[in-house]
């Protein structure tokens, strides 16, 4: 099975508080000198293709999309962790582009890259959050679509999917080629990279491919007909109040606080 | 013709409260472009004509119906196939549909069909000047983004839960049946098992919500804070973590890609307000954090908090709110 | 010039980290008041590569500079210095030397298996009567046809409970002091080695520390370990790595010390403000901080001299006496500034404190590490 896996790196997550900022110029998050990590479930994503290929074969490529001169670790780590290959398309907005402006150039890079017959992505971007490219990219490239994916096995010549719902799961079948995205679970843990396969990372095949070269026209404003007015980080009402005292104290106080404010 | 159009659908049985959301913010959107609103309605059987009826009762006059047995619950291609000759008669301008299970695959993939605009997970949805805009979180609930909608046709999605069901509105929907020839075998996915989950905890609708992370450590924390619910009479949920080392049910999952809670409080414990459980909970009207990490993100959103460790400040509240019950 | 750390140095950083985090992190505390030996986690560490570092790729390791071990080890005892003392011994006192002088054979034969985790090594030097003064060791060796015969008793080595790969050093020479050592490779199942009392000890209480008892204990002639008489010059050798592996247990504990420390400090509150407004709360994180960046430096430095084969027994002793003195100080400091909570093993820093004292005494003590910096100092050996 060829298996493509979508990545796209962030500014952690987790980053403080204190260090969120957003650039009103971009009304994007402020990336210069923050910490940047592979999209939480981008790497789970990562897990199940590297799950398919132990236990069937499979060839492993992680395509991302971003600027190549500030790639940081995504495309290393992922071939620690076992990636065959990666290619980025080097893009300086990539990670600013919204799904349905990059899902041409990312379904342009997936035929580039040629053989696939299945691509994986994490459900959703740790910072966008429109959980719109992995169903974009589906219909771009004329494969079936299954998102919030926890489990993915290969059967009967296409793929059993366990996939997140409302009020449980569902068993869904997929035909090949589809596009997967994934959601984590206790079974799709990203593995840790072998300290040896960090260093022989370096020795994989990496390709670059500046966006241009993909012939994709870029999509005006006008035709995208959706436009970021603005991006604005709630202002806090109040302060945390802390309870103090010893435990005994401290939850008198609390339930006293919660009395006054008709809670309990 | 109706240029508002709500995706409402009986996939899992009944007419989902979420489908109800979307006919609230479709009438509120109306009331601002005045294209008219309609509803399309998918399901099998006899759940379909009381779903008619629920519909109407919120205010929706023409409703375009599909029945087909394989309108079951999570067949998305199914239901993009019924909205495809929907759509081709009904031509609707603005698409409202439900990121739920199928919506959230539904939305994009309609989108790109129709060559419309998207915006997927809106919070919120409002009219100025004759365009929509929509709220949306964005870095897992840390901003909030404005977006404008600058195109018809446009497809939006709404999270579940974000708004409010409307007010009964009683209307005479008309109701045209669509009639659509739905190949099963060319169908590129197909739900072949659906597990539910237990009954769920009501985690949805509690107003008081305890929520634990990865600071329990581990499943018998989770007891305590079930004792504590219970007393409360409410329900309790989790981060992350805690679902993904299986300790609790992902059902009791709350963040961007588990429930959102709208309760009036929220006792998070041993949380420390990852982005994406923030996402789930930011609804909540007062929060209360407990973490042994005063520096813990959660206290940046928490109304009341108690840096210390929950093994010993949770039973002294259990010990304490048994004292004022017992009063 | 500080040592600057590379994206490779910083990857296997984070990986060890979280290696740590899911691993160690959680069974720490028990390791250490229910105190056995962490099997399952030093199979995984095995799987990941941490139990020979440095060891090349053709005999089954990563290849690491001694700069990414020295990283790595900081992470580990972060976590769990008792952990990263098993882990230290199997790659800077067991792995190291043999890479160093071990034949063709010896490599093939054990390296591997030490990487893998199917064997696991321990160092075996110190006697009842030489502890400091290693050199005057007694443990005696004669050659009897193809084989050695060992007579002797060793004391606290570190890994002797379980340990299936020992580095023994024995007198095999009529000539005093170093020049009578040779070194051997002893397996565990060797006829006449057994494990002698077990030690109960103030820290580090997940690694075993055992005597291990050799009579007539005969070991095959291919397994002397670098030539003849070679014994004293690959201990003193294996010694200043193994040193730097120590600094970096140091630099682990003292860390964990401070951001330990800086949680605590931000949450007690007294007197109505947290602790860590009041000013001698400050100076002590403060001078904690100071003194783990300064050590970590001289740590770094010393490895990277290791790393580029250049003299470094001066700058390990410093980079060892400079991180276990700052480990010792920050363990203080914390027991300090969680008050009668550090006294409790509710909480971590009473375990830092037992465990930073060790670094200041195994692998040559602070007064040892002192003499062999004056020595330099006064321009004589």
């Amino acid at each position: 099975m060829d298996i493509i896996v979508c990545l796209k790196q962030v500014v952690d997550p987790e980053l403080p508080v204190r260090d969120f900022a957003i650039d009103p110029s971009t009304k994007r998050q402020v990336r210069d000198g923050r910490p940047l990590v592979i999209s939480t479930y981008d790497e789970n994503a990562l897990e199940v293709a590297l799950q398919l290929k132990d236990a069937g074969g499979a060839r492993v490529t992680a395509l991302t999309l971003g600027p190549q001169s500030a790639l940081g670790d995504a495309v290393r780590l992922a071939l620690a962790m076992g990636a065959d290959e990666a290619v980025v398309v080097d893009d300086p907005r990539g990670p600013d582009l919204l799904g349905i402006e990059k899902v041409g150039i990312l379904a342009a890079a997936v035929r580039r890259v040629g053989r696939f017959d299945l691509v994986l992505c994490g459900c959703e971007s740790a910072d966008w959050v429109e959980r719109a490219v992995p169903p974009l990219l589906a219909e771009a490239i004329g494969a079936a679509c299954v998102t919030f994916a926890t489990r993915v096995e290969a059967a009967d010549g296409g793929l059993l999917v366990r996939r997140m719902a409302d009020d449980g799961f569902h068993q869904v079948e997929a035909r090949l080629p589809a596009v997967v995205a994934i959601a984590s679970d206790e079974g799709n843990r990203p593995r840790l990279p072998k300290v040896k396969d960090i260093v022989a990372a370096k020795r994989k095949p990496v390709q670059t491919w500046p966006v241009g070269d993909l012939g994709v026209p870029s999509v005006g404003e006008g035709a995208l007909g959706v436009e970021v007015r603005e991006v604005v980080v709630p202002q806090r009402t109040a302060r945390c109040e802390f309870v103090e005292g010893e435990p005994a104290e401290q939850a008198s106080a609390l339930l006293r606080r919660l009395q006054d404010l008709k809670l309990l | 013709m109706a240029g508002i159009c709500v995706v409402a659908h009986a996939l899992d049985g009944t007419l989902g409260r979420s489908s109800l959301e979307l006919v609230g913010a479709a009438r509120a959107l109306d009331a601002g472009l005045g294209l008219g609103m309609a509803a399309a309605l998918l399901g099998h059987g006899s759940h379909l004509a009381e779903a008619t009826d629920v519909l109407q009762h919120h205010g929706v006059t023409a409703i375009y119906r599909v029945d087909h047995p394989l309108l079951t619950a999570g067949q998305t291609d199914a239901a993009l196939a019924a909205l495809e000759s929907i759509f081709q008669r009904a031509a609707p301008q603005v698409v409202l549909v439900s990121a739920d299970t199928v919506g959230r695959e539904l939305a994009p993939r309609l989108a790109h069909r129709m060559a419309a605009a998207l915006v997927t997970e809106a919070v919120e949805l409002g009219v100025e000047d004759g365009v929509i805009t929509a709220r949306r979180q964005v870095y897992g609930g840390r901003a909030i983004a404005t977006l404008v909608v600058t195109k018809r046709p446009a497809v939006l999605s709404v999270k579940p839960r974000a708004l409010d069901v409307p007010e009964p509105k009683p209307a005479t929907a008309t109701i045209e049946d669509v009639a659509v020839a739905i190949d099963a075998g060319a169908l590129p996915t197909r739900v072949r098992e659906v597990l539910r989950e237990q009954a769920d905890v009501g985690l949805e609708d509690a107003q008081i919500v305890i929520g634990g992370g990865r600071g329990m450590g581990g499943p018998d924390g989770f007891k305590l804070l079930e004792e504590l619910a219970a007393l409360l009479d409410g329900a309790v949920g989790a981060s992350r973590p805690p679902a993904d080392a299986g300790w609790v049910p992902i059902s009791w999952q709350i963040g961007q890609t588990g429930k959102t809670i709208r309760p009036a409080l929220y006792i998070a414990v041993g949380i420390s307000g990852a982005t994406q459980h923030i996402a789930g909970a930011s609804g909540a009207r007062t929060i209360v954090a407990i973490n042994h990490d005063p520096e813990a993100p959660i206290f940046s959103m928490a109304h009341l908090g108690i840096a210390g460790d929950y093994r010993e400040v949770v039973p002294a509240l259990i010990a304490k709110v048994k004292e004022l019950k017992g009063r | 010039m500080a040592v600057q750390i590379s994206d490779e140095h910083r990857m296997i950083q984070a990986t060890v980290r979280e290696f740590a985090a899911r691993e160690l992190l959680p069974i720490a505390a028990d390791l250490d008041h229910n105190p056995r030996f962490p099997a399952d986690a030093i199979a995984r560490a095995a799987a990941m590569g941490l139990m020979g570092l440095m060891v090349p790729e053709e005999y089954g390791g990563p290849g690491l500079d001694p700069l990414a071990y020295v990283i790595t080890q900081e992470e580990l005892a972060r976590a769990s210095a008792g952990f990263q003392a098993i882990v230290t011994v199997n790659n800077s006192l067991v792995c190291d030397p043999i890479l160093r002088w071990g034949s063709e054979d010896q490599k093939r034969r054990y390296l591997p298996d030490l990487v893998a985790g199917r064997r696991l090594g321990c160092y075996c030097l110190t006697e009842p009567t030489a502890g400091s003064d290693a050199m005057a060791l007694r443990m005696t060796a004669a050659l009897r046809g193809d084989e050695w015969v060992l007579n002797g008793t060793k004391l606290f080595v570190t890994n002797g409970v379980e340990a299936d790969l020992c580095v023994v050093y024995a007198r095999s020479e009529a000539a005093a002091g170093a020049r009578g050592l040779s070194a051997f490779l002893v397996e565990k199942s060797f006829p006449g080695l057994r494990v002698g009392k077990v030690e109960k000890k103030l820290g580090i209480r997940c690694s075993s520390t055992a005597e291990l008892v050799f009579e007539d204990c005969r070991v095959p002639a291919d397994n002397l370990l670098g030539e003849r008489a070679a014994g004293g010059k690959i201990a003193l050798a294996t010694l200043d790595g193994g040193r730097i592996g120590i600094a970096a247990q140091a630099l682990g504990i003292a860390r964990a010390c401070l951001e330990e420390s800086a949680v605590y400090a931000q949450q007690r509150e007294q007197f109505g403000a947290p602790v860590a407004s009041f000013q001698a709360i400050r100076w002590a994180l403060a001078d904690m901080a100071t003194r783990l960046e300064a050590a970590r430096q001289l740590t770094y430095r010393a490895a990277v001299l290791r790393g580029e084969g250049r003299p470094h027994a001066r700058e390990a002793a410093m980079a060892k006496l400079a991180a276990s003195e700052t480990a010792m100080f920050a363990a203080h400091k914390a027991v300090q500034i969680f008050g009668g909570y550090g006294y409790s093993q509710d909480y971590p820093v009473e375990r830092y404190f037992r465990d930073a004292k060790i670094t200041e005494i195994y692998e040559g003590t602070s007064e040892i590490q002192r003499l062999v910096i004056a020595r330099h100092v006064l321009g004589r050996r």
